[in-house]
């Protein structure tokens, strides 16, 4: 009697575990309770004409697998800015029941190798691998991403194996890595800036003169060398040389604090007029292009008092408070901020910095220094665009809005056994292709993402969780900068690069279950474009990259 | 005549002379009978003395990069020690404790930490010793709503803990020195108010206030020239820990980037900014935080000495 009890259990048990088993294979990864699909119907959403200012002119769902997009000037980095991340493509139902806010900032629903399982706020973000993923699956079941902001406690965790692999190696501890056989050092190509900004809305930096003061009183190849690892570069040009036509025009100044001093004298700041006491506002954030920023800008601080005699107060901001407030153009005196490159071309750097879209970090835009950008943005190839980046760059050289400094060298590192271990020269490292032989890829970054909704995030940590969990019409080949297609099976554009025609692939499934048709990619991106779209709001309502890359927005409301 | 000295002599032998020996001069003799206080009082004294003298004694200026030396000291970053006496090569440049992140002595930085670590100490407790002793003495000794007013006020402060209000204070102010110095010293007025108070409470009753009182003394003259002074003992031993407790915050501050700012050489800050070197350059953060403990510990060492030698239950076992 007692043996068929146990017999009985262990079928019960048996059959409820094939059960779930069975029933969870059925079950989308994400639910997404009381959303249903919609049926597809074209739609189109378009300006008027293009006299808002923006690059886009109409967005278009053509039929349930074209999405045809077409703009107000050619543009032949269209395909790189298109596959950025910020343009992931999510369901429009979950776009529209999120508001564009809310659970969408936690949860995003893509189409990527990985969902998001769980985001444990300050401690530890948990990725699953989605198995109807419509390409090659991930190699590891549970990605997880943790962050801490010392490079020390990164590399102890590397070393005692509680992580698989660590952004920024600390620039003293390269050596470290290197000569450690359980773990490997990648580095990372410097495709980045790291500049000293300066907001001409503010005194004494509204005056030109001040500014190229400023430029030639600081020695960069000083900081570089002593304060930047291995193969990081003094920048001569905002845009790092690999990028074409970024080192057209004249090299920055050279160092001279003679000529600066004179120019000081010039600009009216003298005995009897000293020069005020100014502020540099940092983020104590490590990043490629400032692998030890307190190090860094007490060094300018030093040379500050003595090739100019100006005395500089440090102010160390946090993070997100400091992008924003740069964002604003709140900041008066001196900034040091950085950006790594999304995609490799001009518009990336110059177009997102200086453009007619770009934020009011360095204050009131320069009409020239636009009017040069706007005009090799619209050229087709590198040799029609190359005159217009030379000027662009001599006319930043002359309004100085910021002093490039270097073009920062970084590494990351990985246990020995990872396969497919890489580093991306755009920061966005795809998991997906690692695997350790466990099922748990632990990986280590300097911050938390911010929110997960990076249509309005320009952090590069917050990034870099987004591009496992969603994805763009195009992409970028793994840790490589070429264009690539993703959702977009192909695409062509019409001989005057205005019209664009994306076909999108088959059967393509959301973690939540539901599949992609041009209406998601119109919706997605129609939100960011138009202003006046209910769901324009995300976390902050900035979205930069977009009014970075295409220029103002549809519908902006007045200034 | 020429007997009394004998006489004074045998008397003091037995203990029982007559001659008037003050309170300092007791505490003074009961402190250097104890070693662990006499330990605190030449750390100090050292302390002091490079405080005084940092400016001869530092080899380099603490705030000066090597780089800009004069001549060029080509030297890593966190270079380690160099000490020509222990076998470093004379065609180096000698740095006693190696060269921070930002390539300046380290020894000479240590040296004007003193300065600055000793000043917080001062300032800070002096500030919260002159402020807390009105508060108390006038709670003390007018009880009443004025007594409750000050008090509950204290008892709010005291509530929280010491090194969050001093941060939420800096916060407010803006980060930087003097705030820090100000947030600290808001922050240890309770402890003297409360112990004021408390010696204020137990003296206004006594027979020579009320003297003083019946001749027709003003309350001025009561509270700070009969009260006071005679309450003066616990408030001494207080602020001697005092100092310790406000180096160590102040320290904490600094080390969190609201004290001293860059490029001011502060302990807390030097330990702050190497922390990431740790194991890679480990005598920044050991040096500057060898520096705190010694300073903290003669504080603390003189505190513990000086109470019981203020104690005067404790006058017996002496």
């Amino acid at each position: 009697m007692k043996r068929q009890v146990s017999v009985l259990l262990t079928l019960v048990v048996l059959a409820s575990l094939l059960l779930t088993a069975c029933g969870g294979g059925a079950k989308p990864a994400v639910q997404t309770e009381g959303l249903k699909e919609e049926a597809f119907a074209p739609t189109k959403v378009e300006a008027p004409n293009c006299d808002y200012g923006g690059e886009i002119k109409s967005i278009e769902a053509v039929d349930e697998l074209t999405v045809k997009i077409t703009l107000c000037t050619p543009d032949p980095a269209f395909p790189s800015k298109i596959a950025f991340s910020s343009f992931g493509i999510q369901p429009r139902e979950y776009l529209a029941s999120t508001g564009g806010k809310g659970d969408l900032l936690e949860k995003p629903i893509g189409t990527g190798p990985y969902y998001v399982a769980q985001w444990e706020r300050g401690n530890q973000l948990v990725f699953k691998k989605f198995d109807g993923y419509w390409g090659e699956k991930a190699k590891t079941g549970t990605l997880v991403f943790r962050w801490g902001t010392e490079s020390a406690q990164r590399l102890l965790e590397l070393q005692s194996g509680t992580v698989d692999g660590i952004d920024n190696v600390g620039p003293d501890d390269f050596k470290t890595v290197e000569g450690d056989s359980n773990l490997k050092l990648i580095t990372r190509p410097a495709l980045n800036i790291m500049y000293i900004g300066m907001n001409n809305a503010f005194a004494p930096f509204d005056n030109e003169l001040v500014r190229q003061a400023f430029a030639q009183a600081i020695d960069r190849k000083r900081i570089v060398d002593n304060f930047y690892p291995a193969g990081s570069e003094v920048a001569d040009y905002f845009t790092p040389c690999a990028i074409p036509n970024a080192c057209a025009g004249e090299k920055w100044y050279d160092f001279n604090p003679e000529a600066a001093k004179a120019l000081l004298e010039q600009a009216g700041y003298g005995a009897d007029n000293p020069f005020p006491t100014i502020k540099l506002h940092y983020r104590d954030v490590v990043r490629g292009y400032l692998p030890d920023p307190n190090v860094v800008a007490q060094d300018i601080q030093a040379q500050l008092k003595e090739n100019l005699g100006v005395t500089v107060e440090i102010d160390v901001m946090e993070s997100g408070a400091f992008l924003d407030a740069a964002d604003s153009g709140s900041l008066d005196g001196l900034h040091l901020l950085g950006w790594g490159a999304d995609y490799p071309d001009m518009t990336n750097f110059v177009g997102y910095h200086f453009g007619a879209g770009s934020s009011k970090q360095f204050g009131a835009k320069y009409d020239d220094l636009v009017a040069a950008i706007e005009n090799g943005a619209q050229r087709a190839t590198d040799a029609e665009r190359a005159p217009f980046y030379e000027e662009t760059n001599n006319l930043i050289k002359q309004h100085v809005p910021m002093i490039p400094v270097a073009h920062g060298g970084s590494a990351v590192a990985y246990k020995a056994s990872v396969e497919g271990a890489h580093a991306s020269p755009l920061g966005n490292e795809n998991f997906a292709v690692m695997s350790t032989g466990t099922d748990t890829f632990v990986w280590m970054q300097n911050a938390e993402p911010i929110s997960l909704y990076c249509a309005d995030e320009t952090d590069g940590e917050s990034l870099r969780a987004c591009e496992q969990v969603t994805q763009s019409l195009l992409g970028y080949k793994t840790a490589g900068t070429e264009v690539e297609p993703v959702l977009a099976e192909s695409y062509n554009a019409s001989d005057d690069l205005m019209t664009w025609t994306f076909t999108l692939r088959k059967d393509v499934k959301f973690h939540n279950g539901f599949t992609l048709d041009a209406a998601d990619v119109v919706a997605t991106l129609a939100l960011q474009w138009d202003a006046a779209n209910p769901l324009h709001t995300g976390n902050t309502g900035a979205f930069s990259y977009w009014s970075g890359l295409f220029g103002p927005f549809l519908n902006a409301p007045a200034q | 005549m020429t007997a009394e000295p004998a006489k004074i002599a045998k008397l003091d032998a037995e203990g029982l002379s007559l001659r008037s020996v003050s309170l300092w001069q007791i505490t003074w003799r009961r402190l250097f009978k104890r070693k662990s206080a006499i330990l605190g009082m030449v750390i100090l004294g050292i302390l002091i003395l490079i405080a005084f003298t940092a400016p001869i004694l530092a080899p380099y200026d603490p705030t000066l990069s090597m780089l800009d030396a004069n001549p060029p000291q080509n030297l890593d970053r966190r270079s380690a020690p160099c000490i020509h006496l222990f076998g470093c090569p004379v065609d180096q440049p000698q740095h006693i404790l190696g060269t921070d992140g930002n390539i300046r002595d380290e020894f000479s930085r240590l040296l004007y930490g003193a300065r600055v670590s000793l000043w917080i100490g001062l300032s800070t407790v002096t500030f919260a010793i002159v402020i807390g002793t009105v508060l108390g003495a006038l709670g003390g000794y007018f009880g009443g709503w004025i007594d409750n007013l000050i008090m509950r006020t204290m008892d709010v402060l005291l509530a929280f803990p010491s090194l969050l209000l001093a941060i939420a204070i800096v916060t407010v102010l803006g980060p930087g020195l003097t705030n820090a110095l100000l947030a600290i010293g808001i922050v240890s007025i309770p402890a003297y108010a409360r112990v004021v108070r408390a010696s204020v409470l137990s003296v206004r009753e006594m027979d020579y206030v009320s003297a003083t009182r019946a001749l027709g003394g003003n309350t001025f003259q009561i509270l700070f020239r009969r009260i006071l002074p005679n309450a003066l003992t616990p408030l001494i031993v207080q602020g001697t820990l005092g100092i310790a407790t406000a180096i160590l915050d102040a320290a904490a501050l600094s080390f969190l980037g609201l004290g001293a700012q860059p490029p001011m050489a502060e302990w807390g800050s030097m330990l702050g900014a190497e922390r990431n070197q740790v194991f890679t350059a480990p005598h920044l953060v050991f040096y500057p935080g060898l520096a705190i403990m010694l300073t903290v510990l003669s504080f603390n060492l003189l505190g513990d000495g000086l109470r019981d030698a203020l104690d005067p239950r404790l006058a017996h076992v002496s």
